[in-house]
């Protein structure tokens, strides 16, 4: 029994201090994986480390604020930074599970876009989402949102991020509504149905992406016709030599911010992250490579001309729509549920 | 108090900690994921003032909006958006009505008038209603949504068509499951029968064959049945290749490809238990019915099928449940209309952060398996499927 003690001792002791080494722990940063992460991690995680002396760690994160929610509630914050969506970061913001910004500490704040500079977050990247194919296997090449539709001259599946945002704007605007009229249409009941109808048809043909790499596969493989994807995903694999391509038609584009979840142990260090990540020569840096919008407007001046024009800015998102957090914080539990309801008849 | 022996002390030492283990690590997340199922404390507990006045009259009237505000005022920030998120789950639009509202509380004067001035939703009832549902410390609204019932004006309950989407979602979940079930069972069969009753090399081959697919991670696996299905894919290609069909068949992001891909990874627990049966029957009785005079087929189907039907239902049974909860290989090689009951768990706890739905809708899938595992144990009890009446039927 003694020697039972005696081990529960050492052990508790030992937990203690994996505990306390844990607080002098890595700077542990939460990215969307594939391409994006990647570049990421060369531009800004590595060099950042290396100019810091520090180490870091990175992990995998899917969307939605379960994670940050998580760690609020346990107190135990596993988490230094994380790169979410502009929906979730509202929502994080307020119920209080991301660190509000001291702007004062971010030097680089006047060289942003207003958007990007929120309570508790710093938008980084801005995303473009919209129509995107196969040169190769698609036959002739789609020219707006509406060929997204036209199964007859293209059959075969479509593929589309899994729950009703964006994909309700893209139907809309397939459908002729203005992108400027588009949340005010959906927020009408029959707004609403008109998505829901001009949808119906392609019912079957439907297939859901959870992460953003997904439908850069199943356009490679050709397992879909068609599918709404991410833009620089598509470019990215594109300049790797696969046949892809993305139609700058009525793109939808959002931003996505890091956000440091409340309690995290390295928050001053993530803060320093947030002004490195916002240097407009590391944004152009990332940007050519992986081409989602920057937003540190003096970027684009950096990048060459080429690299300039595959992001979504300028004339690419002339008939763009830009995401709605709000419509989609206030609707998106019942529009879900309808969704769901809608998948599974 | 009889004194325990230093023996009993021990065995009661040794059975103290799978107990204990057992209490932490399964009764103890049921119990929460009960619990999760119907708390409303995050809500009931921040109205308190709106909860007593509510247990007196149901009206939204004057004192009820003064209730509201002093509420939305001793709360802080981030719980007023919490709180305001969790209406949302159930009527659109509330999260912003409860933070604009409570930002504003110490400016609006405490009465139903002025409510509905600083915000006309505020003279809905329906918005009352939601309220008034939710300050109580038990919530229905997760079952409601789950089952689609409501309660209606009359005080039963009805559904609204469309509303049944998770119980056609946990009847998809129990066909795909019956459906994997019984093609490992047909596969699995006469795999287990060759490994329990071949040669030894046979024997070697077989064993082999299913232990590597066990030991291989079910990710790896459902990859490769996506490699193997997909459009430009391997088996595409052969039958091309082949001459036996024109153009590409979808053999994925559709049920074959999920029910092809869940078997594959099922296999090893149909045919290991089966296995394990068919070598305990003795060749002995076989060959003593084929000396009796019975044919191959009647000694099979008399005195071998019934004693291996034991390996049978533990195989099959032990695919079942699993392969109800099976997410990741429907997800990746399925479509939309072959999801399981587990996606969209899933689903609720990372897009939704709705736990409760999550925690209702794995309550269901327990209380189905429940339920099947008695009316199993109850069927083989009516039908004297035992273990000694199993060999006699097979030997009488």
């Amino acid at each position: 029994m003694l020697g039972h003690l005696k081990l529960m001792a050492v052990s508790a002791i030992a937990l203690t201090a994996a505990v306390q080494s844990a607080s002098a722990r890595d700077l542990v940063i939460a990215g969307w994986g594939g391409n994006y992460q990647d570049v990421q991690r060369e531009v800004y995680f590595r060099p950042f480390a290396a100019d810091k002396g520090i180490g870091f760690t990175e992990a995998t994160y899917l969307g939605g604020l379960v994670e940050a929610k998580t760690m609020a509630d346990t107190g135990n914050v596993t988490w230094d930074l994380v790169i979410v969506e502009g929906a979730d970061l509202q929502v994080g913001c307020d119920e209080g599970l991301f660190e509000e910004i001291d702007w004062s500490q971010v030097p680089l704040k006047d060289e942003l876009i207003p958007e990007a500079v929120q309570p508790c977050g710093a938008g980084n990247v801005v995303i473009g989402t919209g129509l995107a194919y196969n040169r190769d296997t698609v036959g002739e090449a789609p020219t707006s949102l509406a060929d997204f539709f036209d199964t007859v001259k293209w059959p075969g599946k479509r593929g589309l991020r899994a729950g009703p945002r964006f994909n309700l704007e893209l139907v809309l605007m397939a459908d002729g509504v203005a992108p400027a009229d588009v949340y005010k249409v959906l927020s009408t009941p029959e707004g609403l149905d008109r998505a829901f109808a001009r949808l119906a048809p392609l019912r079957k043909d439907l297939q859901f992406w959870d992460a953003g790499a997904q439908p850069v596969e199943w356009l490679a493989a050709n397992n879909v016709a068609m599918t709404f994807s991410y833009n620089a995903r598509i470019t990215a694999a594109k300049n790797e030599g696969k046949p892809l391509e993305f139609l700058w038609v009525n793109p939808i584009y959002s931003i996505d911010a890091w956000a440091i979840p409340t309690g995290a142990p390295n928050r001053e260090l993530a803060l320093e992250f947030i002004n490195y990540a916002n240097d407009a020569a590391r944004q152009a840096a990332f940007s050519t490579r992986m081409p989602y919008g920057t937003t540190n407007v003096k970027a684009p001046e950096l990048m060459t001309p080429e690299a300039a024009a595959e992001i979504p800015a300028g004339a690419n998102i002339e008939t763009g729509l830009f995401f709605s957090d709000a419509f989609w914080i206030d609707n998106g539990d019942a529009i879900a549920e309808r969704w769901n309801a809608w998948v599974t008849q | 108090m009889p004194k325990l022996k230093n023996s009993q002390i021990a065995a009661l030492t040794l059975l103290a900690l799978p107990v204990l283990v057992y209490l932490a690590l399964y009764l103890a997340p049921l119990a929460s994921i009960g619990r999760l199922s119907v708390d409303n404390g995050a809500l009931s507990q921040r109205f308190p003032a709106l909860s007593a006045r509510f247990g007196e009259t149901e009206a939204p009237d004057d004192a009820a909006a003064a209730a509201l505000l002093t509420d939305l005022k001793a709360m802080a920030r981030t719980e007023r958006a919490e709180a305001g998120r969790l209406f949302n789950q159930e009527l659109g639009g509330m999260r912003s009505l409860i933070i604009d509202t409570g930002g504003a509380a110490t400016q609006i004067e405490p009465t139903l008038s002025a409510l509905t001035a600083f915000d006309p939703r505020w003279g809905e009832p329906a918005i009352w209603e939601v309220v008034r549902r939710n300050v109580e410390p038990i919530t229905w609204r997760h079952f409601q949504r789950a089952t689609g019932l409501k309660p209606s004006a009359e005080g039963g309950f009805e559904m609204s068509p469309g509303d049944d989407v998770y119980l056609r979602i946990l009847l998809r979940t129990f066909v795909i499951g019956l459906q994997v079930t019984a093609l490992t069972l047909l596969i699995g069969y006469p795999l287990a029968y060759a490994a329990a009753t071949g040669s030894r090399r046979v024997q070697a081959v077989v064993l082999m064959a299913v232990l590597l697919s066990f030991w291989t991670s079910l990710l790896v696996r459902t990859t490769a049945w996506v490699v193997l299905l997909q459009t430009n894919g391997l088996l595409n290609g052969l039958l091309m290749w082949l001459n036996l069909i024109p153009e590409p068949l979808q053999l994925i992001f559709n049920r074959f490809g999920a029910v092809v891909a869940m078997t594959h990874v099922l296999l090893p627990f149909a045919i290991l238990p089966m296995i394990n049966v068919m070598r305990t029957i003795p060749a002995a009785q076989t060959q003593a019915s084929r000396s009796l005079g019975a044919g191959p087929v009647e000694s099979f189907l008399r005195v071998y099928f019934p004693q291996s039907l034991r390996g049978v239902a533990v195989g099959g049974g032990t695919v079942f449940i699993l392969a109800l909860g099976f997410y990741v290989t429907p997800a990746l090689t399925g479509g939309p209309g072959d999801q399981m009951l587990s996606y969209y768990i899933a689903d609720f706890v990372r897009r939704g952060l709705n736990w409760g739905m999550a925690a209702v809708l794995s309550i269901f899938l327990l209380v189905c398996v429940v339920a099947l595992l008695v009316s199993g144990a109850l069927l083989r009890r009516a039908f004297g499927w035992s273990r000694s009446s199993a060999a006699s039927g097979g030997t009488g």
